[in-house]
């Protein structure tokens, strides 16, 4: 109908109600989405930081002004804005600017790295046990339970120890200790689903359980796990911080930015920008990740979708 | 000659922390190939569980349910003879997923080919045009919605439909037009209904015998012409026939 | 003067696509009388009983020419004149008695609350008079539900001790939202026939909001029909055979009636100059 006249890719195409095709409508629903996010000034500039964090791995090269290992011990411990050295330098005289651009490439490896192993595990635990119930929830939940009973740091810590250190093993750490709440999530969503007339009815079709689970529970469940995600994100990078700190995670002389924080503490009453610097950088990006996932929350939850 | 569908002293039990409640009791009926039958009652009367057992989604007690000569089961050959159209249209569609979706699904579980031309069929043979194709749940009216409803449940050209409620959460003209539809396809694909209703004007106005339940038993069993004469004896029936009329003109 | 008078009442709602009105010039007028209005979702009905009450949040807006209940001018009245009415001598009775009753207090003391806060009230005869209420809406054992908490009554209980809340102030009009179809049959009449008492012997007025033509034909006096937010017909309830309105008369056709004709049910044909 109204899909032959209008353009397509046009504004008129996106919103068509009516769309002509599979694509057009994912498509359609995507930029519907994109015009709540766009509505919410915070989500915004929580999308930009991370946009930004993103650009800034990907062109670290570019945008460095020093290689991040050379050592310079003439130019030891400069403060910000000495000249070339706009962030100032560390203890062996390497650029503070030029560490947190490649620094953001490790925090990226880390939360990529997590995000899709921890949410992932966690949603199908959630979704087995919320679906089949009985002994199945019981075992997997008081599995979930006694992962939560610990504090997250102390886990990984523990795993760690366990594991040997090395970037690797922190990111497999924290994704052991982040799976629990993603499960929990997951498992609240699919009780409310699962007594659903939709999901009766692709039982009475003749489905079997896989199916059910993967392609119709689970989407119902992907929304409030990703909002989880990015609300999580910051306590990701934290914690990944915080092994690099310990010198568990990140080994020296690699520039993460928990590992700088931890050499600059040394420093911190006469120096203050060696550790102020990489610990500004996981605020920010932290705050990043948390208001973009306060945004998304508002335009993936089901239930106001559905209205 | 059997029935298709025989239900005979069929009892539904739930435990609910560890008190047995009797939501269906020896309830007995038989619908002949073609036919429609139709169960009224108030909620809670087990008209719904009867129907949830035939698809084995109710814990049965007692009795048997046999469906062309062989005990009901659950899984694929079933389901390609036996469909169900549920209550309420705004719970009965995934919310995530596309009409198109939603109809093709039983064909990818069936292993059945040429989807898109019988999914075009399908939205054809339940008034919608192909711009329905790929709106989601939430961009369509409650009407709409049964509509699709009705075509997934025809998907798999079943010879039996269970239809519970399928106009009760629909506004008056809308569910004219859903029984125009239910009644028209029966007659050209030649299937069996087995309706519930509290309605007994809905009731009446679909099938050619119903049985009125309350509290999990068969009270009274009537056929068309007994209810327009009047002719129904328990007091229970009474109150649906007045609850379904207009006032006498003063 | 009658008990109730609305003139040109308007419930507008701002939306991004700009303001769309609800209800579009509705005017009637109540006595102590049983007054239904009919129509399907989407028709109005409800924001109008909201309205009436000035219960429309933002982003919706309430304009009328005027409102007047028992000569007091609502529009003008400030939000706690209105809300001394709220209530007291107004009171409305919504669809489901679940969203409406709070789950965790006693029955007992949901009934009573009013009556010890606002007429302060002794504990002992504000007890009195809430069990003689749920007496008069034909709860067998008042202490029993008085001592229930919201849950562990049935649908039709709940309806009742709903209404028998609402009317303890003795309000002078009732506005009834679907006060009946989350109930069975049997539970309807008996809630129908309180309702009926009510206007019989205490005088006060009933607004029935349904949209069944069938129900409101038994139990009221006098049907406004709604049509996108406006009112299309006005009659008196047993003459709805009667009805002229092409709408009406399609909304009666296309139900069903027993021993009628088996062939397709009339579909309404909605024509674009009613909602005019």
């Amino acid at each position: 109908m109204s899909g032959a006249q209008t353009k397509p890719f046009s504004r008129a195409w996106l919103l068509d109600p009516a769309p002509a095709s599979r694509g057009q409508a994912r498509l359609g629903q995507a930029y519907l989405g994109w015009l709540k996010l766009a509505r919410n000034p915070l989500a915004v500039i929580g999308l930009a930081i991370v946009v930004a964090l993103v650009a800034m791995a990907a062109a670290a090269p570019l945008l460095a002004t020093h290689d991040p290992l050379a050592q310079s011990l003439q130019t030891r411990l400069l403060p910000p804005l000495s000249p070339g050295h706009w962030l100032g330098t560390d203890e062996f005289g390497r650029d503070i600017w030029s560490r947190l651009v490649y620094g953001a490439r490790v925090t990226l490896y880390i939360v990529a790295l997590v995000t899709v192993t921890a949410p992932v595990f966690g949603l199908l635990v959630g979704v087995v046990a919320g679906y089949f119930g009985g002994w199945v929830d019981t075992l997997l939940m008081r599995l979930t339970d006694i992962f939560l009973a610990f504090p997250r740091l102390i886990l990984a810590l523990a795993f760690v120890a366990a594991l040997g250190p090395g970037i690797g093993n922190a990111v497999l750490a924290i994704a052991l200790t982040a799976w629990p709440p993603y499960a929990r999530v997951a498992r609240a969503e699919t009780l409310t689903v699962r007594g659903a007339d939709y999901i009766a009815a692709v039982r009475l079709q003749g489905a079997g359980s896989g199916r059910i689970l993967l392609s119709h529970v689970a989407p119902m469940c992907v929304p409030s796990v990703i909002v989880r995600v990015t609300l999580d994100m910051a306590g990701i990078i934290l914690t990944a911080a915080g092994l690099g700190f310990l010198g568990l995670g990140a080994q020296p002389p690699l520039p993460e930015w928990g590992l700088m924080i931890s050499s600059g503490r040394k420093f911190l009453f006469e120096q203050w920008w060696v550790a102020t610097m990489p610990g500004l950088a996981i605020f920010i990006v932290s705050l990043g990740f948390n208001l973009l996932g306060d945004g998304l929350r508002d335009v993936l939850d089901p239930r106001s979708a559905s209205k | 000659m059997s029935a298709l569908i025989e239900i005979e002293n069929l009892s539904v039990t739930f435990r609910q922390r560890g008190r047995e409640v009797r939501a269906v009791r020896d309830v007995s009926f038989s619908v002949a190939a073609r036919e429609s039958f139709g169960l009224v009652g108030e909620s809670g009367s087990g008209k719904s569980t009867i129907l949830r057992a035939i698809c084995g989604m109710a814990p049965v007690s007692g009795g048997s349910i046999r469906i062309g000569g062989a005990p009901a089961a659950t899984g694929r050959a079933f389901a390609a003879r036996v469909q169900m159209v549920f209550q309420d249209p705004y719970s009965s569609l995934h919310p995530r997923r596309t009409v198109d979706a939603t109809l093709a699904e039983p064909l990818a579980i069936h292993g059945r080919g040429d989807r898109d031309a019988r999914v075009l069929a399908a939205l054809g043979d339940v008034g919608l045009d192909a711009s329905f194709r790929f709106r989601y749940p939430h961009q369509l009216s409650g009407g709409q919605r049964q509509r699709v409803a009705i075509a997934r449940a025809l998907m798999l050209e079943p010879e039996i439909l269970l239809l519970d409620e399928p106009t009760s959460a629909l506004d008056a003209s809308v569910q004219a037009e859903a029984l125009n539809l239910l009644s028209r396809l029966r007659v050209e694909r030649g299937l069996t209904f087995l309706m519930v209703s509290h309605d007994l004007a809905v009731i009446d106005h679909m099938c050619d015998a119903v049985a009125v339940m309350r509290d999990g038993a068969v009270v009274e069993r009537l056929d068309r012409a007994t209810l327009a004469d009047g002719g129904a004896q328990e007091p229970y029936t009474r109150q649906l026939l007045a609850a379904s009329a207009y006032a006498a003109p003063v | 003067m009658s008990l109730l008078e609305v003139e040109d009442l308007r419930v507008t709602f701002d939306t991004e696509a700009g303001p769309v009105e609800a209800v579009r010039g509705v005017s009637f007028s109540l006595d102590r009388e049983r007054l239904a209005i009919v129509g399907e979702s989407g028709s109005g009905k409800t924001m109008t009983g909201r309205a009436l009450l000035r219960l429309i949040r933002p982003p919706g807006r309430i304009s009328a020419r005027r409102i007047a209940f028992d000569g007091v001018d609502m529009m003008a009245a400030s939000e706690r004149q209105v809300r001394a009415l709220r209530g007291r001598r107004i009171a409305m009775v919504m669809q489901d008695p679940k969203f409406s009753l709070n789950p965790v207090m006693r029955v007992g003391d949901q009934l009573t609350e009013g009556l010890r806060r606002r007429d302060r009230m002794g504990a002992r005869s504000a007890r009195e008079k809430a069990a003689a209420m749920l007496e008069a809406v034909q709860i067998r054992e008042p202490d029993r539900v008085m001592h229930a908490y919201p849950h562990e009554l049935s649908g039709g209980m709940g309806q009742r001790v709903m209404i028998a809340m609402m009317l303890i102030p003795g309000p002078d009009l009732l506005i009834a939202d679907e006060p009946t179809s989350a109930l069975d049959v049997t539970v309807q009449a008996e809630v129908l026939a309180i309702l009926d008492n009510l206007v019989r012997e205490r005088g006060m007025g009933l607004i029935f909001i349904s949209h069944d033509l069938r129900l409101v034909s038994r139990f009221c006096d006098r049907v406004l029909v709604m049509y996108k937010g406006r009112v299309v017909e006005e009659l008196a309830a047993g003459r709805l055979e009667d009805a002229r309105h092409p709408y009406t008369r399609g909304l009666m056709a296309c139900l069903p009636r027993i021993g009628g004709d088996r062939g397709p049910l009339p579909v309404l044909e909605r024509d674009e100059a009613w909602a005019r």
